[in-house]
Order: C-alpha cells, then sequence, then structure tokens
C-alpha cells in the first residue's frame, strides 16, 4: 500500500506537467510575470498560492453539497478571498519585507483564474481529500513556471541566484552586462514562451 | 435543489464565518504587523541617512531598533523652526498637531552628520511617502528614499531605485544667494555645464508625472523645515 493510491497521485502529479495550468493551459499568466523578477519573491509567492489553494480546495469541496447551485460562484470567491486575505495578513506579520515586495500581487491571487477554475471544475465535484492534492498538484505546477521563469530572469536580469552573485566580478571586468530586458515585463513574456515550446516538443502535445 | 430561504442563510452564515475567522487572525496579529511597520520606517530613516546594512549587522528588527537608538536622536519642531523639548515623534497626530514636524538627526560620535525629514505628496497614481536627508551644512541634500508609493513598475516606480536617488547625494537645494529653490527631477538628462544643474537631477523617462509631483512636495517639505535650517546653516557658516 503507497502513501497515495494512483489515483490521488496522479491527481498531484498531472498539473506539475502534462496538464501544466500555466505553460499548457496558459492560466495566471499576469501574476507569473509580475512576481518572477527575483527567485525569493517567486518563492513566497507560490508558497502563497500553495496555501490558498489547496485550503480553499479543501473547504470548497467540504461545502459542495450545501453551497446553493445559485450563488456557488460567489461562494467560492468568499472562501478564495478570504484565504487570500488570511495569507496576506500572515505574510506581512511574519514576512515583511518580502510581502512589500509583493506588494498587491499577493491580493491579487483572488482573481487568479486557476484558482476560481479549480474550485469551479474540481473541489465542486470532488472529495476534500482529492480536491486537497488537486490544489496541492496546480499550485506546485504553477510554482514550478513560476520559480523557473525567476531563475533565468534573476540569472539573466540580475547576475545572481536567490540573490547570491553567481556571474563572476571578472566578467563584468571583460565587459559582461546583465540583460536589462529581462528585469521588465517582456522579458518575463520570452522566457515563458520559451519554456512553453520546450515543453511541448518535449512533452509531445497534440495541438488541437 | 435548495430555495431561496436556504440560500440567504447559507450566505449569511458563511460570511459571518469568514469575516469572524479574518478579524480574529487580524486582530491576534496587528501586533507584529505594526511593530513591522515601526521597524520599517526606522530602516529607511537610516538608509536615507547613508547607514548600509552588512554581513555581520543584517538589518533585522532588533539590529535596526538598536542602530537606530545608538546614533539617530528624533526632534519635534515647530513651525518657526524651534524644537519642542517634550515631545517625541511617535507623540505627534498629524491631523491634530498640524504645526508640529518630526526631525530626526544623525550623530555619531557627538557629531551631528546629517539630517533626515519626511516627505510625502502626490505622484501619478497616489500619495507617495519617503524621507529626504541633509548634510550638515543644511543646504545640501545627502540622500532621498520611499518607503511607500503605488507607481507605475518600470516607469514612477524607478523612484525607488539607487540609479535615481544617488542623484540626489551633493546636490544644493539652496541657491547662491541662500534662497531656497528646492532640487528638480528634470526631463532628460542634465546638463552639468547649465548654471541651473546645482540643483537638477535627471528626470525619469516615461514618469513626468512623476517626477513633477515629487519636485513639488519636496520642495514644500524642505519649506516647512526652512526655518530650522536657515538656523543650521549660519551656526554652520559662522
Amino acid at each position: 500500500m503507497s502513501l497515495l493510491s494512483k489515483q490521488s497521485k496522479n491527481t498531484v502529479v498531472d498539473p506539475l506537467m502534462a496538464n501544466n495550468p500555466i505553460s499548457l493551459q496558459v492560466l495566471g499568466i499576469c501574476s507569473a510575470l509580475a512576481v518572477t523578477v527575483k527567485m525569493d519573491t517567486a518563492v513566497v509567492m507560490t508558497l502563497a498560492v500553495i496555501a490558498v489553494l489547496s485550503i480553499s480546495n479543501t473547504v470548497i469541496s467540504l461545502l459542495r453539497k450545501m453551497i446553493p447551485a445559485k450563488v456557488r460562484i460567489i461562494v467560492q470567491l468568499s472562501v478564495i478571498a478570504s484565504m487570500v486575505i488570511l495569507t496576506d495578513l500572515i505574510l506581512q506579520a511574519y514576512m515583511y519585507d518580502i510581502s512589500k515586495q509583493l506588494t498587491v500581487f499577493v491580493s491579487l491571487i483572488i482573481t487568479n483564474c486557476i484558482i476560481m477554475g479549480r474550485a469551479e471544475a474540481f473541489a465542486m465535484q470532488n472529495g476534500p481529500w482529492r480536491s486537497f492534492l488537486d490544489g496541492l498538484g496546480n499550485a506546485l505546477g504553477y510554482g514550478l513556471i513560476l520559480i523557473g521563469v525567476a531563475f533565468f530572469r534573476e540569472l539573466l536580469g540580475s547576475g545572481t541566484i536567490y540573490g547570491f552573485q553567481v556571474v563572476p566580478d571578472s566578467f563584468y571586468a571583460a565587459g559582461y552586462e546583465n540583460m536589462g530586458l529581462m528585469t521588465l515585463s517582456p522579458g518575463a513574456f520570452i522566457i515563458l514562451g520559451l519554456i512553453v515550446w520546450a515543453q511541448r516538443i518535449i512533452g509531445k502535445v497534440e495541438q488541437e | 435543489m435548495h430555495d431561496n430561504r436556504y440560500t440567504i442563510i447559507f450566505t449569511t452564515l458563511i460570511t459571518m464565518v469568514l469575516a469572524f475567522v479574518l478579524s480574529s487572525v487580524y486582530s491576534s496579529l496587528e501586533e507584529i504587523t505594526e511593530a513591522n511597520v515601526r521597524a520599517d520606517i526606522k530602516k529607511n530613516i537610516l538608509t536615507s541617512l547613508g547607514f548600509k546594512p552588512s554581513e555581520e549587522m543584517p538589518w533585522s528588527r532588533e539590529n535596526v531598533e538598536a542602530i537606530f537608538n545608538e546614533s539617530v536622536q528624533s526632534f519635534v519642531i515647530d513651525d518657526l523652526g524651534k524644537i519642542i523639548n517634550d515631545k517625541l515623534p511617535e507623540d505627534i497626530d498629524p491631523k491634530l498637531n498640524v504645526n508640529l514636524f518630526p526631525l530626526y538627526r544623525k550623530v555619531v560620535d557627538g557629531k551631528i552628520e546629517g539630517y533626515a525629514i519626511p516627505i510625502s505628496g502626490k505622484g501619478l497614481w497616489g500619495t507617495m511617502y519617503g524621507y529626504f536627508s541633509i548634510e550638515p551644512d543644511g543646504a545640501t541634500a545627502k540622500g532621498i528614499t520611499f518607503y511607500k508609493h503605488i507607481e507605475t513598475p518600470g516607469l514612477g516606480a524607478e523612484v525607488d531605485k539607487p540609479w535615481f536617488q544617488q542623484n540626489y547625494v551633493g546636490k544644493k537645494f539652496i541657491d547662491k544667494n541662500g534662497q531656497l529653490v528646492g532640487i528638480q527631477a528634470i526631463k532628460g538628462k542634465v546638463d552639468d555645464s547649465s548654471s541651473e544643474s546645482y540643483h537638477q537631477v535627471d528626470g525619469i523617462s516615461g514618469a513626468t508625472m512623476t517626477s513633477k509631483g515629487l519636485n513639488n512636495f519636496l520642495l514644500k517639505g524642505l519649506t516647512i523645515y526652512n526655518p530650522y535650517f536657515e538656523q543650521v546653516r549660519k551656526e554652520s557658516k559662522g
């Protein structure tokens, strides 16, 4: 008996690669571009989304039989919004500097289509445990791309990885310059485009 | 299918539960968050006064507190530039005490090394808050920092960036006749041969409104503190 059944395992693993919410479903792009200049903000954003998505999915799944169909979107939104505000409050109390850098983007998790999408498409039909796993998987899939994009943007744009300088001073002395473009939004689009491209080649995704 | 009565009861209940959870978390974390905000303000005052975090002394909340207590004196002055002895910046409520202003002084080994004043005013999208620091001569900029603003990233938000803030260092906000002129962020690059360049800095391209706002409220802030710095200038000359 493994820790997770095969079905549960697929719920978590699927969104990581084969059905990644960002690179395949192309959801949640705006926040993905905004917080990926540096890796530390991308990591904290990922943790915030993991917390919000897995908890809100679980709560909505627990309530799914009680939620009146007419007002289900509003109820889902209030649960999600509350989780986001909660996360924001905790960040402000315990990770103040990072929460200042993330500014509005934590609150904007509310409007992240991945979260509403999972609530409506998965949590309303499935039990709490599987919904939790689905939330976790999708948040990890989101985070994987976020951190991947941030890795390249920080390396090329600032010459650092997670704040540590990796491009040696001798390179700069020899005339190497950081790519300013990478610290701006277009840099994120280019990296993300390349990731999507690479993934479609490796994964041999069927074109619709 | 649920009827309308059920829908109303359900939504009311869930709203109440969520509101209760949020407000109890908010009130239990309020103290820590406020301490963070206070430490952040001190950190900004320190930055504008030229302090920098180091490997041995990273800017944790405790270290910021320690450095601040050791090297920075806080005062309150009135609109005539007189120091009010029995008040501290924490005591003033900007709404009630419109004639009292906080002032911070960097003192190392008994020697005054600079002053910091709060500046704030409208940028393009909203109010910007920061500190402006002044050399002991009372006429030269020592630094500028911002701790809160909602300007456009990549454009107005460049006021946060070292390249922009560095330009202020060493600029004079007093002309040769002793009149307050402020420091202007101009369009494009400063022409160093111009007779006006002593109080001009390179503007941010694409952020004209932010620069204009900044120029205005910096001058306004300096005007408020001018009576005090007039005395400082007299003393440093005499």
